[in-house]
């Protein structure tokens, strides 16, 4: 097991959040959007654009050098600038590189963010609906999958699903108890892209997607970004905003492949939890809120698993107890998440954990007496993962 | 040609990667041969130029058992493309193999509702296309 540097605890904050227009936002573009949010997080942070010196971000994959046309449309020179590509563990990894960034002089206040137009892109015609893929036709497998019908990340990650459900006697009972206790999460949400009730009646009517996936065990397809700022501790004492630490992160990249290995049961969630608690000096349970990346109902099921918050295989009896709800042992997904809110490929789980460490929601929407959460990025076709643990600062 | 044949679009070819040329050149004749290191003798699967075991560069194409086991699968009920209109429901599948790799395919001769995880399969041929053959399996 890698030791993480302990002093990188605490180390940075988080002292700007923001997002975009959230749902169905057309004649909008992915760079826009991002814009927008990290617009947002600097008026939210009281900074101004010359008072950036990084920006860090995941793109678009079509567009090129992402982060240099962002810095264009911000007018921001910047010390430190790149454009991550892990896909969903992209956003958790900005933040990561950020702090270490920081410490070792590269730049002072960094700029995190992700948009996308995936509502837009795949409602743009009557095929690309139908087809409902966001990913540009060049990056699209060639043999060993069209060939067979095999399509979307949503067979890919029923394929895990499955599997999980043949080990442990998972059902779909437990998936529909994410989905619909996010639903609910969804309701107190005002930006929201879902406005109305699910239950779990509805969820068993589903049309199918991909067995065992349904329609609600699918993520949105959104048009939403999110932004974070990070600097220093020190730096933060100045600032507007009551700061969110950042105590510890972790990755992990079961880059062997998805298919490989037990990879899609015991995800990289797992070795990443394990490095993000150890910088943290913190263990599972000590998290007051998760924020898990929902792509599907089961990626939460198995990640809540992989974090230590139950055992391989008790992830079913741990939704179906509760556990996620607002007032539950761990509420999980309180914006709504992917599965409700909107999808930003986990920005927007970002976002809401480090909302959830100001104490400025309403009642209805805070966590109570939240002092630590947890939250987690997954993508890069399927195993590259990233956890942040963000602690309210006293 | 019928008029509805003519309007029913033809489902993708595999279009292979150059590394991947050996291995769809012998599903023509209906064998399965996946790659092989001639150093650890292990086997791998989606085809690349050197072994990921080892990392020799002592490497080729050689026949294996075609039988497995269902690691897992998914069932598509709804269309994704449209030539794939009148196979809904069906199968797609990772099949791993006696010998280790794993690789993605469609289980064929059986209702979907009956395949499950780890019920073991073996390997059959169709012939999709002029000289294109691909393989798919069936209930062991």
């Amino acid at each position: 097991m890698i030791e993480p540097s302990r002093e990188l605890r605490d180390a940075c904050a988080i002292v700007g959040i923001g997002n975009s227009r959230l749902g169905k936002v057309p004649g909008v573009s992915s760079l826009d959007l991002v814009v927008e949010a990290m617009r947002n997080a600097l008026d939210d942070a009281g900074l101004k654009a010359g008072d950036v010196d990084g920006i860090l971000c995941r793109g678009p994959d079509e567009i090129y050098s992402h982060h240099q046309e962002v810095g264009e449309r911000l007018g921001i020179n910047a010390g430190f600038s790149t454009t991550v590509t892990n896909g969903g563990a992209s956003q958790i990894l900005s933040v990561a590189l950020a702090v270490m960034a920081i410490r070792h002089g590269l730049a002072t206040t960094v700029l995190c963010g992700y948009g996308r137009d995936a509502w837009s892109r795949t409602h743009a015609t009557e095929e690309a609906r139908v087809r409902n893929e966001t990913r540009p036709p060049s990056q699209l497998p060639r043999e060993f999958g069209p060939e067979y019908g095999y399509y979307s990340a949503a067979a890919t990650h029923a394929f895990g699903a499955t599997r999980h459900m043949h080990l442990y006697g998972t059902t779909k009972e437990h998936f529909g108890r994410i989905a619909v206790d996010f639903r609910e999460h969804a309701l107190r949400n005002p930006q929201a892209q879902m406005k109305t009730p699910l239950t779990m009646e509805e969820y068993h009517a589903q049309r199918s997607i991909v067995r065992p996936f349904g329609l609600y065990d699918c993520s949105l397809r959104s048009d939403a970004a999110g932004a974070v700022i990070v600097t220093s501790r020190e730096r933060a004492k100045d600032l507007k905003q009551p700061p969110v630490l950042i105590k510890g992160f972790g990755t992990h990249n079961n880059t062997r492949g998805w298919f490989a290995d037990d990879n899609m049961v015991v995800t990289a969630a797992k070795k990443s939890g394990e490095r993000a608690y150890a910088m943290a000096g913190l263990g599972p349970k000590d998290v007051d809120t998760a924020q898990i990346y929902d792509c599907f109902t089961y990626m939460v099921l198995t990640q809540l698993e992989d974090y230590g918050f139950c055992k391989k295989g008790e992830g079913g009896d741990f939704v179906a107890s509760g556990a996620l709800r607002m007032g539950g042992a761990l509420p999980t997904n309180t914006s709504g998440g992917q599965l409700s809110e909107a999808h930003a490929e986990g920005v927007l789980q970002l976002v809401e954990g480090a909302r959830q460490m100001r104490h400025t929601y309403p009642a209805s929407r805070q966590v109570k007496d939240a002092e630590i959460a947890l939250v987690s990025g997954h993508g890069g076709n399927q195993v590259c993962h990233s956890t942040l643990i963000l602690g309210r600062a006293r | 040609m019928t008029e509805a044949a003519k309007s029913t679009p033809r489902k993708p070819l595999p279009r292979p990667a150059p590394e991947s040329l050996p291995y769809w050149e012998a599903a023509k004749h209906h064998r399965l041969e996946i790659p092989h290191c001639d150093d650890c003798g292990g086997h791998w699967f989606p085809p690349s130029r050197s072994c990921p075991h080892c990392l020799s560069a002592n490497v080729g194409f050689k026949p294996v058992s075609g039988r497995g086991k269902v690691f897992s699968f998914v069932i598509y009920d709804r269309v994704y493309h449209p030539a794939f209109e009148a196979e809904v429901p069906y199968v797609v599948a990772l099949v791993e193999l006696d010998e280790g790799p794993r690789l993605i395919s469609n289980i064929v001769d059986i209702a979907p509702d009956k395949v499950r995880c780890d019920m073991r399969v073996s390997v059959v041929f169709d012939d999709v296309a002029e000289g294109v053959s691909v393989p798919k399996f069936k209930p062991a």
